[in-house]
């Protein structure tokens, strides 16, 4: 299927296609810088290409690696039509001045610039965005190219090799006698007020501008929404991120793989067991890791729980932003929850973080109760499923509030990247586990719910549908497992079992191999992506051959289809904004990473 | 002046001060009585560590409230902001001021200072009760409007303007179901509308039975008068923080909340004694002080499905509750009046 790309490609525009490799699966076509509109809008509209999701934007900083230019823009594409994936490799030019390899990036220094694609693929804008913020990457012709993680007054680019690690004075202490700061401590209305940069399209004169947060009840942390209101009709809204950024790019890279599992769990923090799945099948997709099937099957078991356990987290907030605080539904919903975080917390001793996966297997065998716990969780959860319909499904005011609301068509999702359930409520049955299966998701009877209203009552149905599917496969999954190693037995990726350290001397080489040095994957890049509840959750890895990523991207599923507030949010109402903001049903901690 | 009208005024005082601080402890008692029973209906035990089963919460609460550091924001209208919360309260305690609780003034059998002291269950036995009740009930919209404007912020502007909106929408259908229930009845005097209900089918003809819809009506207006879910918009926590009260705090705040509270008892006392029959239950009549334990269970019953129908029910959209308002209960009441106001005719001419 690439190869006809490919050569079609090569046919229109011979100098654009510099090199194409495989690896792991993976086709990369790296493309020339000039002419990579032209390309891009090839991949996009071309009949055999049809690539019509872009999945993800990112930069890369090859500093270390010593190759020229030092700096690369990666674009995941993936055709809907076609099921298949691409990868675009744009080598940044050097901005001159300096630029480049020797030992430059200081700051004030021109940045390197290439073409946005925005206009090709909306979704671009905030992935373009985020490369500016952090890997100092400018792209020409974008709508809006601002700061979108770091505050707008931040210096440097973290994201880039040469950026202090620790150690940078702390910005209070620095500006301890600054007299802009002199307000703190007193009355909050008696210090200056900060007028953030605002799009210029937003009419602040004319109409009121509320800023929904970053503290507000309905925004389910700290996101802020800059709302132009007319009267109560929504005019614009202009998402504001970054409050909770943290850096896990960055920490990934500074972490052997291993031990970035643990940083998975705090991203989407309501689902950690399908964080951890995505992370593991990337680090195991670099690797090429032969993972048992008992394995496989616990993988889906524990994912699913999520999923449903993801899926209450949405429904019982979502049920009460549009009901009110005291609504009966949320609660009910917390109790499942807690089912599920028992059944955790019985498997690996964590309810919430739970960093259970580990490359190569899971951490510790199941318990011997796991079985029967999950069956009477699904007995139980059958109840309370129904009881959840009774209570919302046919309420004529829960109807009137979603029905129609937040109109998110097919056509415009695609553009604007959206998966995971927003995108099959509007009609598009993408479910990775169907079309791409991974685990042993082939195994499953299970249907992928759609809905062609693409309202908020279609998202709600959809993941309602999408509850029953999960208990489906897992009532499945228990069927059908079998006694197995709890890991792989490639001694290059999981530990030897305890007693044959004693017993074997190569084990114990390998034991110490592994837990002083970590595996050591070979050189090369993928890019894997787990369907999570809330969409496609990407984890790019670029290894140089040590025990640490040298890139590690991490495409957040929330951080994406959070930019389709505005397309949904536009001309409703305020009370509509929260119910939208519920259905796209978004974590902070991986919005913000 | 006469001795015995100075006693009676002097009783009278009495019982206006007995009435207000009793709804001020039925407030109390409420807040604590809706946690407990939200506690119930979503699956937790609500208050119970303070007290035997958390009855103690009222003082915690209470104390909470009156000792919190006094906040006014710089950037409020001080003398408005100030007075709101006094608006709201204030006709909320006055609309209780025309609610019999039993039909017959009680007459102490010994003398003080040689005058005879009657205590009478009501306050003002006014022939133009439901009129008067219509007219406070509304007079509370503006502590709530004013709030919102004073405090100088979107969300409680927002919250306010809401308020405005929707008592123009509640206030029409609200009138008119009460208005059938006059054509039935031929009085506005509360007492009048009990023994009416008091003197056909053994005293079970109660209104509710007679205007199933009147009620139906009544009692959603009612629900948007209190500011009670489904029809919270003027505060909807989820949408504008707090709305009106989002710059309130302490015992400001506090009289915004036990103003919603005593709007919402009373509203259950004049929903009991208008549809439910007052008093009226199996031997009031011989022994009065039944009727008030009946009176009470009705009151409590209306205050319950109050606090079911927040727990169950999702909220209305601000546009959708004037649409319901103006399309549907306005017609419907006017409707209903006529309907009534012809089948009388009919019968009686």
């Amino acid at each position: 299927m690439t190869e006809k790309i490919i050569e079609k490609l090569t046919a229109k525009f011979p100098a654009a296609l510099k090199d194409h490799s495989e690896f792991r699966g993976d086709t990369t076509l790296k493309i020339d810088a000039e002419q990579l509109r032209d390309v891009a809008s090839f991949l996009e509209s071309d009949e055999d290409a049809q690539y019509n999701l872009l999945v993800d934007i990112y930069g890369t900083d090859r500093l270390n690696l010593g190759q020229t230019p030092r700096f690369a823009v990666n674009y995941e594409l993936y055709s809907i039509p076609k099921n298949s994936f691409i990868r675009l490799i744009v080598d940044v030019p050097d901005p001159g001045r300096n630029g480049g390899t020797d030992g430059s990036g200081r700051f004030g220094e021109p940045l390197p610039k290439v073409a946005s694609v925005t206009d090709i693929w909306p979704t671009a804008n905030w992935l373009e965005r985020e490369t500016y913020d952090l890997m100092g990457i400018e792209f020409e012709n974008h709508p809006w190219m601002h700061r979108i993680m770091m505050p707008d007054n931040w210096v440097g680019h973290p994201l880039r090799k040469d950026y202090p690690l620790g150690g940078e004075p702390v910005y209070f202490e620095k500006d301890r006698n600054n007299p802009r700061f002199a307000h703190l401590g007193k009355q909050i209305m008696a210090g200056p007020s900060f007028e953030t940069e605002l799009p210029e399209e937003m009419d602040t004169n004319g109409h009121m501008v509320l800023n929904l947060g970053p503290h507000h009840p309905a925004t389910h942390g700290v996101l802020r929404l800059a709302t132009e209101l007319d009267g109560e009709k929504v005019v614009r809204v202009t998402p504001e991120l970054g409050y909770l950024h943290s850096g896990f790019e960055k920490t990934g890279e500074n972490k052997r793989y291993e031990k970035f599992i643990p940083y998975c769990d705090r991203m989407d923090y309501v689902s950690p067991m399908n964080n951890n799945l995505a992370y593991v099948m990337a680090v195991e997709k670099l690797m090429d890791v032969d993972i048992p099937e008992h394995v496989q099957y616990v993988r889906v078991i524990l994912a699913e729980l999520q999923r449903i356990a993801s899926h209450m987290i949405w429904l019982g907030t979502h049920a009460m932003d549009v009901g009110g605080t005291p609504h009966a539904a949320p609660l009910y919903c917390f109790m499942m929850r807690e089912r599920i975080l028992d059944i955790f917390e019985m498997v690996c001793g964590a309810r919430m973080t739970t960093s259970y996966f580990s490359v190569g297997g899971l951490r510790w065998p199941l318990p011997g109760a796991f079985m029967d716990a999950v069956r009477a969780f699904l007995k139980e959860f059958a109840g309370y499923y129904h009881d959840y319909h009774v209570m919302l499904t046919k309420n004529p005011l829960w109807l009137s509030r979603l029905k129609g609301i937040g109109i998110l068509k097919a056509e415009e999702a695609i553009a604007l990247g959206i998966t995971g359930p927003l995108l099959r409520a509007a009609g598009v049955p993408l479910d990775l586990r169907k079309v791409r299966p991974y685990c042993v998701y082939d195994q499953f009877d299970f249907e992928v719910p759609t809905s062609t209203d693409a309202d908020s009552y279609a998202r709600y149905t959809v993941r309602m549908e999408e509850l029953h599917q999960s208990m489906r496969i897992i009532e499945q999954a228990i069927d059908q497992i079998k006694p197995g190693p709890y890991r792989t037995a490639d001694r290059k990726v999981a530990l030897p079992p305890r007693q044959e350290i004693s017993t074997s001397m190569e084990s114990l080489i390998h034991h110490f191999k592994l837990v002083t040095e970590g595996y050591l994957p070979p050189e090369g890049q993928v890019y894997s992506i787990g369907e999570n509840p809330k969409g496609w959750l990407g984890f790019g890895l670029i290894s140089d051959g040590t025990a640490k990523p040298y890139r590690l991207r991490v495409r957040g599923p929330s951080f994406v289809n959070l930019q389709a507030t505005n397309t949904m949010a536009r001309g409703g109402f305020i009370s509509d904004l929260i119910t939208i903001i519920g259905s796209i049903d978004i974590v902070l901690g991986e919005v913000d990473r | 002046m006469d001795q015995q009208l100075l006693v009676d005024i002097i009783v009278q005082i009495i019982i206006i001060g007995a009435v207000a601080s009793g709804l001020m402890a039925a407030f109390g008692a409420m807040t604590v009585v809706e946690r407990k029973v939200l506690g119930r209906f979503t699956m937790r035990y609500g208050p119970n560590r303070v007290g035997k089963y958390g009855t103690l919460q009222i003082l915690a609460d209470g104390l909470k409230m009156f000792f919190k550091e006094e906040v006014i924001p710089l950037h409020v209208d001080r003398l408005v902001y100030l007075m709101a919360p006094g608006i709201a309260l204030v006709p909320a305690l006055l609309a209780a001021g025309v609610v019999p609780i039993a039909s017959q003034p009680l007459v102490l059998p010994f003398e003080v200072f040689g005058s005879t002291i009657t205590i009478y269950p009501w306050m003002a036995n006014i022939n133009v009760g439901v009129l008067y009740i219509l007219a406070v009930g509304s007079l509370g919209t503006y502590g709530v409007i004013l709030g919102g404007w004073s405090s100088n912020n979107k969300y409680s502007l927002l919250g306010g303007l809401r308020t405005s909106a929707q008592m123009l929408s509640y206030e029409l259908p609200m009138g008119l179901a009460l208005l059938s229930v006059l054509i039935i009845v031929g009085s506005m005097r509360l007492t009048d509308i009990v023994n009416f209900q008091g003197s056909y089918l053994g005293g079970y003809l109660w209104l509710i039975f007679l205007q199933p819809i009147a009620f139906l009506i009544f009692y959603i207006c009612g629900l948007a008068e209190a500011g009670r879910s489904p029809f919270d918009l003027p505060e909807t926590e989820n949408e504008l923080i707090a709305g009106f009260a989002t710059e309130y705090g302490g015992m400001k705040f506090g009289l915004f909340f036990a103003a919603e509270y005593i709007h919402m008892i009373v509203l259950s006392f004049i929903t009991a004694t208008i549809f439910l029959g007052g008093w009226l239950g199996p031997f009031s009549e011989q022994i009065p002080v039944l009727g008030i334990v009946y009176l009470l269970i009705k009151v409590a019953f209306v205050l319950f499905t109050m606090i079911w129908v927040r727990v169950s029910i999702p909220r209305v959209r601000f546009d959708k509750l004037m649409k319901f308002c103006w399309k549907f209960l306005l017609p419907l009441s006017i409707a209903n009046a006529a309907i009534t106001a012809l089948v009388l005719a009919i019968l009686f001419f």
